[in-house]
């Protein structure tokens, strides 16, 4: 099961908060496997608050892994994940559904239940979780929808919303409780590029005005070049730098360069093992 | 945060202090319809608000449309930093009336 | 050869590893029954869906398959001198055995088809992640609905089968075969007793947790089928999903008509 709130005792709650009180995620030799397939290797990544983080890499490289990791959706095989302090990979439920209502996650293809309305999608949370007046509930649900160009969508079934209304709703859904962090999967994906730029801005705005702490996993080099304080670069499971847009742009790791370059991999082979692959059951 | 009204000619004041968020827009929206059902025109004063999210904004929308209803106003006043930028991002700066200061608001 | 003894083993050990996930499965769902808060609403949506509009497909099936019998045990009956025993034959195998399965049959191809498709899409399009990060548990939400639904509507819509199925056994039996009307009301009264009822409902009880266990568990681990993805996974699992429904559920028969008949 992939669900992993563990019901065990509080242990390992290292108070981070004397020496890093703007670190919001603190992520330590982190290693994720799928069976036998290791997808990450030992990452250490830092997330501050009030920036927007951008993770990059080409696919393959494990960001997603990594995301599932960082909303506790899996357990590393290794290492740990802090966030506020509190390590979420041995945090107990009632403490992990706490944190979880300071995150807002919105995810690749929107991912909004298909049984309910774009409204009441979007109104899921605060229904779940507050003891708010419907009319609160309403005005908060509609300032959201209007926000993501999507006022008239309030009662259509996500079956009747193109790709992109999809994102935006799921977008909507996400910040919907105003939460402290955003996590935001592939945002441009499937997006044209006017509705990239729209949404880059949104994410901006959004930090200003909402003092939001967004970490934003992308493969898109504009999207992630226009909002980004800072950019980490993974590859192949390994994370390779992090640093801000003009030290990736000038970073000399041949990995970064073919990836900020969009040169295709330049493969060294072993000549005698690729013919042999290329002949396989050949008589 | 904290809240509390006084009058300013024949409006009612609300002050708010601090920050307006989900474990307490309740009680403000309680105030502010208790204000508005009573008939009196409401400001709202942000001049030392610090941070006010959605259940927030909210709260205030709601009690515009029962003002407009009712034929009364409600303003804004003193909106500055984090606040005043969710107004703009929300565009209700062109919805609601704000003034610099509840001072600036005469009969 | 031995290549092929691995494959067995292979293949055995999936069946035990995808079980073990299913039973663990069950025990999530029914630990999440109690729960708050409870979803009310939810649970009449998916009452509505099992129960209310499978209906018209129960009431179908079990008249024929009430006419049907009847046909069957006039002639068999007819060879013994005992027509007059119609109706306590007919509504005693439809009681104690045909009720529940026909009914369950039925619901598997109805409702445990859809169920697991659409917790499989769910699954597919990352709902119950966005459920998760939002602090609602999939289980209490999407689950104990359709479970409790289940368990409430199953033994109805039995016992409906039951009834319409007596009522299409009296059709023929009256009208085709000219029997006396009284008669076959009179050896029901007689013949059926509290046992065979209970029968009925415990079969159909257990049916309805089988049934609906086995759609949601398929559904919900579609991400871990080996070798498809996407459209062919989710028909994969319903695939599986409904002839796992019915062999599970006619051996819990066999097992069940063994302790209670």
């Amino acid at each position: 099961m992939s669900i992993s709130d563990k019901d065990s005792t509080d242990k390992d709650i290292t108070d981070q908060n004397s020496t890093d009180s703007d670190t919001l995620i603190n992520i330590n030799h982190l290693s994720s496997a799928y069976g036998d397939r290791q997808v990450l290797n030992d990452i250490n990544l830092s997330v501050e608050q009030g920036e927007i983080l951008v993770i990059m890499g080409g696919s393959g490289s494990g960001k997603s892994t990594l995301l599932r990791n960082m909303l506790g959706l899996m357990q590393p095989s290794s290492g740990e994940i802090l966030f506020e302090g509190k390590n979420i990979c041995h945090v107990n439920k009632s403490e992990m559904l706490k944190l979880r209502r300071k995150m807002g996650v919105a995810f690749q293809g929107g991912a909004l239940l298909s049984s309910l309305s774009v409204g009441d999608n979007i109104k899921l949370p605060l229904r779940q979780h507050t003891d708010l007046d419907e009319n609160t509930i309403n005005i908060m649900a509609r300032l959201k929808l209007e926000l993501m160009s999507l006022a008239n969508f309030e009662d259509l079934m996500p079956s009747e919303l193109s790709g992109g209304m999809l994102k935006r709703a799921g977008l909507a859904r996400a910040v919907i409780m105003d939460p402290k962090i955003l996590f935001f999967d592939e945002p441009s994906a499937g997006l044209d590029p006017v509705t990239s730029v729209e949404l880059d801005q949104l994410i901006l705005q959004l930090r200003t005005a909402m003092n939001m702490t967004i970490v934003v996993v992308t493969h898109e080099l504009e999207s992630a070049f226009t909002i980004a304080d800072r950019i980490a670069v993974l590859f192949d499971g390994e994370l390779v730098t992090t640093g801000t847009v003009d030290e990736i742009k000038n970073c000399t790791d041949e990995r970064v360069i073919n990836l900020i370059n969009r040169t295709p991999r330049e493969m060294k082979i072993d000549a005698d093992k690729y013919l042999s692959r290329l002949t396989k059951g050949a008589s | 945060m904290s809240f509390d009204c006084s009058e300013h000619l024949h409006y009612k004041v609300l002050h708010l202090t601090g920050e307006v968020d989900l474990s307490n827009s309740s009680k403000v929206r309680q105030c502010l319809l208790d204000i508005l059902n009573k008939g009196k025109s409401v400001i709202v004063d942000f001049s030392e608000l610090i941070y006010i999210d959605s259940s927030g904004m909210a709260t205030l929308v709601e009690g515009l449309n029962i003002a407009k209803k009712g034929g009364l106003t409600l303003t804004i006043a003193g909106a500055n930093g984090a606040p005043m930028q969710v107004l703009e991002l929300t565009r209700l700066n062109q919805v609601f009336t704000i003034v610099d200061a509840v001072s600036d608001i005469g009969e | 050869m031995f290549a092929q003894i691995e494959k067995l083993g292979a293949h055995t050990i999936q069946i035990f590893e995808e079980f073990g996930r299913l039973l663990m499965f069950l025990g999530q769902v029914i630990f999440s029954v109690f729960s708050r808060p409870f979803g009310f609403r939810d649970l009449v949506k998916q009452i509505a869906f099992i129960g209310a509009r499978s209906m018209p497909i129960i009431l179908l099936s079990g008249l024929f398959t009430g006419m049907v019998l009847a046909l069957q045990f006039y002639d068999v009956l007819a060879r013994f001198g005992s027509v007059d025993l119609m109706g306590s034959a007919v509504s005693l195998s439809l009681i104690q055995e045909l009720g529940p399965v026909m009914t369950a049959l039925m619901i598997i191809a109805r409702v445990g088809s859809a169920t697991c498709a659409e917790i499989a899409i769910m699954r597919s399009e990352q709902q119950f992640d966005a459920l998760t990060c939002m602090a609602i548990s999939p289980f209490r939400y999407v689950m104990v609905p359709r479970l409790l639904a289940a368990i409430i509507s199953i033994p109805l819509l039995t016992a409906i089968f039951n009834l319409i199925g007596i009522v299409g056994g009296y059709i023929v039996g009256v009208f085709i075969k000219d029997l006396s009307g009284t008669a076959y009301m009179q050896t029901i009264i007689d013949t059926i007793t509290w046992s065979d009822l209970r029968m009925s409902i415990v079969k159909s009880f257990l049916f309805a947790i089988i049934i609906i266990w086995i759609s949601m568990g398929k559904g919900f681990f579609v991400h871990l089928e080996k070798g498809v993805s996407g459209a062919e996974a989710v028909g994969r699992v319903t695939t599986k999903a409904v002839v796992a429904s019915a062999i599970t559920m006619l051996f819990a028969d066999y097992i069940a008509s063994s302790f209670l008949i």
